[in-house]
């Protein structure tokens, strides 16, 4: 699980308001759709680089998305590459497969597409953690709250939040319990064993918590949820110099982008 | 001092008193939508199958998205939303869709939920959305690519749309008639599964510009993947109808009054 980054408290990103994280984290990734050509998505990769820097995150974590969406990276890459209907020659391979929809040759406009996927692929990747790892919890959901989401759905989403540790000590006590009984251990074992333990640990897991909503539920109605009246928050968010900078060039980096995009240029 | 005809007083203070209870969507306390929410995101930590050419891996999560219509009705997209979005904040390594990775788990809960509440024409329409937003993309224009949507999304529609076998399923489960509940489930499990599975592959589409290069020749591999996905989950969401029956625990039956 991602928590937040110790060495991130220290910097800039850490000091802004969740509104303002979210609202550019949009923006980098509505222009990452929107751009299909290598050097603009390259240059984007490269702004969000430079804010991974600011965050003072380690580039470590990098590293690891990578060894995790490889394989789907390399089978976008070669896709792209072999299978784009380029327009510019680069190499014969053979002769045309037509049944495979190959025409015989390396594209540039391919191997340039099959790259801009891929660099998209890592923008969207890289880019969420800079939210989650700058961000506590809490704050990010009044920030939620603050962008009008509906107080019942942040309230679903904090509380279950605050339910996750009594649900993982929960699901850890069945998974010891089934092991106790011979279900084989749920990291490794045959498939089928692990398939058959999947049953054995969810049904306990979701019948005891519903028998927990109860209690939940008549605390709730005791301390008359959605009664009338204007709502407090423990945490307030404010605005400051820092967060008006954050989205004033988020904003123009989006109007940039969708002009550049509308401008036939960006794409391949 | 003026004296107030009593009677008027005391509709004043009931005016003053009554408030709408806001403890409930769509029938469901959100209590449970909390609970299930947070099952969600722990489920999102367990894995469940390796699968390779995925992020990872497949996680409990989909097994839950697959019966979660049939627990809690059309309350389950939101109680989905709740739990995708937090999982996506928590581990954003599972979601290649970004911020929009929860809107897939979200779907598969409307399609099934609205179906088990006998909405079928929203389910419809919905389900006919997610099919439609694969085939606008004109890369589903290619070769064999009509039918990659095509082995459980078309069960889906026939549940959907033929009266005669979706009133067999709702009655079924509602009924938890014994041996025909099996079946029964899979459907279930077939819609709300086939719903997730097609946004998401839309969603890939949309984003990664995927040829049939990759899609048609994958497809059996998907097709086995799926499978083995829906059954387990008939395998759960029998169990857990049974339990929450048993234990006369809250599920959207309840709302329905049968």
């Amino acid at each position: 699980m991602i928590n937040l980054n110790q060495t991130a408290k220290n910097s800039p990103l850490y000091r802004l308001d969740g509104r303002s994280k979210l609202i550019g984290i949009l923006a980098i990734f509505i222009l990452a759709i929107v751009f299909s050509h290598p050097f603009y998505v390259l240059a984007l990769l490269v702004i969000v680089m430079l804010v991974w820097w600011i965050a003072r995150l380690p580039f470590q974590i990098i590293v690891d998305i990578l060894k995790v969406f490889f394989v789907i990276a390399l089978i976008i890459l070669l896709v792209q590459v072999f299978f784009y209907p380029g327009k510019i020659n680069l190499v014969r391979l053979s002769d045309p497969i037509k049944f495979i929809g190959f025409n015989g040759y390396l594209t540039l406009d391919g191997i340039g597409f099959g790259i801009a996927m891929v660099l998209r692929l890592f923008v969207i990747m890289v880019s969420a953690p800079l939210l989650v790892m700058t961000t506590p919890l809490p704050d990010l959901m009044v920030a939620l709250v603050k962008l009008k989401v509906p107080y019942r759905f942040a309230f679903i989403m904090t509380t279950a939040l605050s339910l996750l540790p009594s649900i993982q000590s929960r699901s850890n006590l069945i998974q010891q319990a089934q092991l106790c009984r011979g279900v084989t251990d749920f990291d490794s074992g045959k498939l089928w064993d692990r398939l058959r333990g999947t049953a054995g640990l969810l049904v306990p897991l979701i019948l005891g918590s519903f028998r927990d909503s109860q209690t939940l539920d008549v605390a709730m109605s005791s301390r008359a949820f959605g009664a009338p009246g204007r709502r407090t928050f423990l945490i307030e968010s404010h605005f400051s110099l820092l967060d008006d900078l954050v989205l004033g060039l988020s904003a123009l980096l989006l109007i940039g982008g969708v002009t550049l995009r509308l401008l036939g240029l960006g794409i391949l | 001092m003026s004296v107030k005809n009593p009677q008027f007083q005391t509709e004043e203070s009931n005016r003053a008193r009554v408030w709408k209870p806001k403890g409930r969507i769509l029938g469901i306390p959100i209590s449970l939508m909390a609970i299930w929410a947070a099952l969600y995101i722990v489920a999102s930590a367990v894995p469940a199958l390796p699968v390779p050419g995925m992020a990872g891996m497949i996680t409990l999560n989909t097994i839950m998205t697959a019966i979660s219509g049939m627990i809690l009705g059309p309350a389950a997209a939101i109680a989905n939303a709740a739990g995708g979005i937090v999982s996506m904040l928590l581990f954003p390594y599972g979601f290649s869709a970004g911020p929009l990775g929860f809107l897939t788990v979200t779907m598969g809960g409307l399609v099934a939920g609205l179906l088990f509440a006998n909405k079928w024409m929203l389910a419809g329409i919905a389900e006919l959305l997610i099919l439609g937003s694969w085939f606008v993309n004109p890369k589903a224009w290619d070769t064999g690519m009509w039918m990659v949507p095509l082995p459980y999304s078309a069960i889906a529609l026939l549940v959907i749309f033929i009266p005669p076998l979706r009133n067999w399923m709702r009655r079924s489960i509602l009924t938890l008639q014994k041996g025909w509940i099996w079946p029964a489930v899979f459907l279930m499990c077939c819609v709300g599964h086939s719903a997730e599975f097609m946004t998401t592959n839309s969603m890939t589409n949309w984003l990664f510009n995927l040829s049939w290069q990759y899609w048609v020749p994958t497809l059996p591999y998907w097709i086995g993947v799926d499978t083995v996905i829906i059954l387990i989950s008939t395998a759960v969401g029998v169990s857990v109808m049974v339990g929450l029956k048993k234990a006369r625990l809250p599920q959207f039956s309840d709302s329905l009054g049968e």
